[in-house]
């Protein structure tokens, strides 16, 4: 009985390091022979993978006001943005978008300015209109008000007509491969799991 | 022990001694199953069929599968995805995290018809009928010991298999470590979007979150528990890439562009306001019905349909 105990508590803590991913090859082949032939060490294998997701499943803990920065957060919100934190500082930051309304209000703004500065068009005056520029400028104190007023018109005209043409090859693109790629990474979020902030 | 574990216990006394465990299984455990899919841990060769009209398509992918997440590997490139992320190292290496808390729902509309124990790739396994009313929507044949799918098949609204997805050479419970540059792949954090310009519910599909997308666009994404699909409000001035070889999807409501792949099927369509695009691994009657629920094509589209009618 008591050896059984010690081989149960045995294989329970190889079963634990085995999920923590800390085996040597040795120790791995051992608990994957051990999990494809031995009954009592699926259920246990099961219940360790239970009691985990159970932990995950858990509502994130507030963390107490006075372990969290006392300041808000400012380029720590753009580097979190552009993933350029690092690993120390990720779960901190995160820490504390959790637990500040307004850091998250800042990086939900944040990140819908850069979205609109992204979807801008890239605005560049045709060429003809560059020339004419220079045309104006340096025969500018030769025009009369009245000619320069009807050349201003037609150039207002000019580019409302014919600027959403010249300007054709500035529109945005996206590419199916992205949009495929953000449904698999939504649609890979489990029933009842909430995203954390540890790799997949 | 869970409740898989459970009804396979129960299942491999009553197959021992009937050969067949029959219905009285609820969507419960249902979820179970899929939830143990989920957690199961192994690498395998994944063949995945699909059939759409007569056109076919198979990809075969070698796959690092465990809790959660997995890892496809190709030539020179991986992915991993899982928990809401997303990590590809291929040409441009690139990485997104969606920030969400809501889960995808609760399985309704599917329940389990039958169970029976059989032998597959000489492995124990259950073979699982998923019912929706009286179609039968899929088979799945479990892994009894390890909880992977080994072979699913998924039919169509005439009761036919559009798709295959099965494993080969499987390895259970072994891994293999990440890759090590995946710490360095920059990501992409996705927003939560409190728009609702898609409605909460399509044909029988629930919406579990919206996310701001690229460009201005944003991400509607809906889940019934078994399939899923995302649908992509954007801009009329984005132009999206990906659909020069499309194939025409013509319905009562216009004519969409759609691009099938073994894994999922891509649809591209305009009202006058926005371009939408839908992706999602649904079957094809499934498809119809969404479709039907969504603004219909534009009316520059139905002379599309003409021409197309016309002249092919």
């Amino acid at each position: 009985m008591a050896r059984m105990n010690t081989y149960q508590a045995q294989l329970s803590i190889l079963l634990s390091c085995y999920l923590d991913g800390v085996l040597t090859d040795e120790e791995l082949n051992e608990v994957v022979h051990v999990l494809d032939n031995d009954l009592e060490a699926i259920a246990e294998f099961h219940k360790l993978k239970e009691a985990r997701r159970a932990v995950r499943l858990m509502p994130m803990l507030e963390i107490p006001s006075h372990l969290l920065p006392r300041t808000h957060l400012d380029e720590e919100l753009s580097a979190f943005l552009d993933g350029e934190l690092s690993t120390q500082e990720t779960p901190i930051v995160s820490a504390h978008l959790e637990s500040c309304g307004e850091c998250r209000m800042v990086l939900a703004d944040l990140d819908r300015s850069r979205i609109a500065i992204r979807a801008l068009p890239g605005v560049e005056s045709p060429v003809f209109l560059d020339v004419h520029r220079e045309t104006t400028t340096a025969t500018r104190r030769r025009i009369p008000a009245v000619v320069a007023l009807a050349t201003g018109v037609a150039a207002v005209v000019i580019a409302f007509t014919v600027g959403p043409f010249a300007s054709g090859g500035e529109q945005p693109t996206i590419s199916i491969a992205d949009l495929n790629a953000r449904h698999a990474a939504v649609a890979s979020v489990p029933a009842a799991v909430q995203i954390s902030n540890t790799a997949p | 022990m869970t409740r898989l574990g459970r009804s396979v216990l129960v299942g491999t006394t009553f197959a021992v001694a009937f050969g067949v465990l029959t219905p009285a299984v609820t969507a419960g455990e249902l979820e179970d199953i899929i939830t143990q899919a989920r957690e199961a841990t192994y690498n395998a060769t994944r063949v995945t069929k699909s059939v759409w009209g007569n056109q076919i398509e198979v990809t075969d992918q070698l796959v690092e599968h465990w809790s959660g997440g997995e890892l496809v590997r190709t030539n020179s490139s991986w992915t991993v995805s899982g928990n809401g992320r997303l990590v590809s190292m291929g040409e441009v290496p690139s990485g997104l995290v969606f920030l969400t808390a809501k889960t995808t729902p609760e399985i309704q509309r599917y329940e389990v018809g039958s169970v029976t124990t059989v032998k597959h790739m000489h492995r124990s396994a259950l073979r699982v009928e998923v019912m929706e009313g009286d179609l039968k929507r899929a088979t799945l044949i479990v892994d009894e010991r390890s909880g992977a799918v080994l072979l699913a098949e998924t039919f169509n609204g005439q009761g036919r298999v559009f798709r295959t997805v099965s494993l080969s050479d499987f390895k259970p419970y072994r891994m293999y470590p990440e890759p090590e540059e995946m710490s360095s792949v920059p990501v992409q954090v996705i927003m939560h979007s409190d728009s609702d310009l898609l409605p909460n519910e399509l044909a029988g599909y629930q919406i579990v979150d919206v996310f701001q997308g690229p460009g201005g666009s944003e991400q509607s994404f809906y889940s019934d528990g078994l399939f899923g699909f995302s649908v992509f409000a954007i801009s009329k001035r984005t132009v999206i890439d990906g659909f020069a070889d499309s194939m025409a999807l013509v319905t009562d409501d216009g004519l969409y562009e759609m691009v099938p792949t073994a894994q999922d099927v891509r649809i591209r369509w305009a009202d006058k306001d926005r371009n939408f695009v839908l992706v999602g691994d649904i079957p094809p009657d499934h498809l119809e019905e969404i479709l039907a629920d969504l603004p219909a094509p534009g009316r520059d589209s139905m002379l599309k349909i003409w021409w197309h009618k016309l002249f092919g």
